[in-house]
């Protein structure tokens, strides 16, 4: 009994393999960006407590309205509360429940909404606008 | 023309890595998992330092790039350019892009971050600025959010070949579009692609082994070889449109500046 045929079998899918990837490492990087569902916050009750860096909010309440979500944020240290409202209902932005402690990243064009490390929404300034811009133009 | 090697047997362990992975043949599929923090930050900065750059250089139109996967080995430093332009106080860019590893793509005009934001290999933005007069046809174009896909073809393929017309890749629609700018009566895109040769243009050459290709096209729905020559393709040469191929050319043809990097 010889196993042959089937180290060719794996062999031979290995190298089919290994050949998709070295074609899409030589072809251009063109995929849609995952990043263009990073929502951008469309209104926000105080925009200088969001704008802010280095800030600890807890989300107080969320609450789903006709364009997407609004949230209730407060400021850990003095309790301080805001509204902030998104037209998305992104992956990021389901996760975020009553509970959930948000950490922001205050930047030249906006402020950075995270948790646990990972990007769930962009609270842009005027000049941060435009940046985060998509729209498709063709079928 | 640039010549590119790529081997198949340096793959083997990332492709018996690979075995256990789901693989379909429509392609991959968009990826849900959220950006990390970190990411965006990167991609963010990026835009923001690259937007000031191109308000320092006074121009309206620029081609810009991004390096979104390493792809130093076959020389070459960028993987996806697009079309930059200004508006009022912001730059927006209007550029290609496949969806979800499908074999179609559209146009799309987005932001600085949002060109940025897709975890590049590498945060660098080459840029390359264009002669004034390219810049002036090209402006009114890429403000036409209809006229500025009149060339474009939604069937894609990441290796289309440059001279056929039966897919088109993103850098190619790029090229394509500056040549409808530059030379009002083009109305397709073999006569893009006969103004192209005639400035001088010259895609790269990647020598591509015949399993590979089989591999490529039997697990990925956005690369076929159909559509290059029979002649080059059973050898193994395939030619497509690659940013430093049109970062080069855009010099030597004095249609742009030498590119700079950013970072």
């Amino acid at each position: 009994m010889t196993f042959q045929p089937l180290k060719s079998m794996v062999l031979g899918t290995a190298l089919l393999l290994s050949a998709q990837a070295s074609v899409h490492a030589a072809g251009a990087s063109t995929q849609l960006s995952e990043a263009s569902q990073l929502p951008l916050a469309m209104s926000v009750a105080a925009p200088a407590l969001l704008l802010s860096g280095g800030v600890m909010l807890t989300v107080v309440s969320v609450q789903a309205t006709a364009e997407g979500v609004q949230w209730v944020v407060e400021r850990t240290v003095d309790g301080v509360r805001t509204v902030v409202r998104f037209a998305a209902k992104g992956a990021g932005l389901a996760s975020v429940a009553v509970g959930t402690v948000i950490t922001t990243t205050a930047m030249a064009s906006g402020t950075l909404l995270s948790v646990a490390g990972q990007a769930i929404a962009f609270v842009p300034r005027e000049v941060g606008k435009a940046l985060l811009h998509t729209e498709r133009l063709s079928d | 023309m640039k010549n590119i090697v790529t081997s198949c047997l340096g793959h083997v362990a990332l492709a018996l890595a690979l075995l256990g992975a789901p693989h379909a043949y429509a392609g991959r599929t968009c990826e849900e998992a959220p950006l990390t923090a970190l990411a965006v930050q990167q991609g963010i900065l990026l835009a923001e330092h690259t937007a000031a750059k191109l308000d320092a250089t006074g121009a309206k139109v620029v081609v810009l790039a991004r390096a979104g996967q390493d792809l130093s080995k076959y020389g070459l430093r960028y993987s996806h350019l697009g079309l930059a332009y200004k508006d009022g106080e912001a730059w927006y860019v209007v550029h290609k892009l496949n969806q979800c590893g499908t074999d179609h793509a559209s146009v799309y005009r987005q932001g600085l971050g949002q060109f940025f934001l897709d975890t590049p290999f590498d945060y660098v933005a080459g840029v390359v600025v264009l002669a004034p007069e390219v810049q002036d046809r090209l402006l009114p174009l890429l403000k036409d959010g209809v006229a500025v896909t009149r060339l474009h073809t939604p069937a894609y393929s990441m290796l289309a070949y440059p001279w056929a017309t039966q897919y088109q890749q993103s850098n190619q629609w790029a090229i394509e579009t500056l040549a409808l700018a530059m030379e009002p009566t083009i109305r397709n895109r073999d006569k893009a692609q006969a103004w192209l040769k005639f400035k001088g243009y010259e895609p790269s050459q990647l020598s591509i082994p015949a399993l590979t290709r089989l591999g490529a096209r039997m697990t990925r729905a956005n690369v076929s070889f159909d559509d290059h020559p029979n002649h080059l393709r059973y050898s193994g040469k395939i030619q497509t449109v690659t940013v430093d191929s049109v970062f080069a050319w855009l010099q030597a043809a004095e249609l742009g500046s030498a590119p700079v990097a950013v970072r």
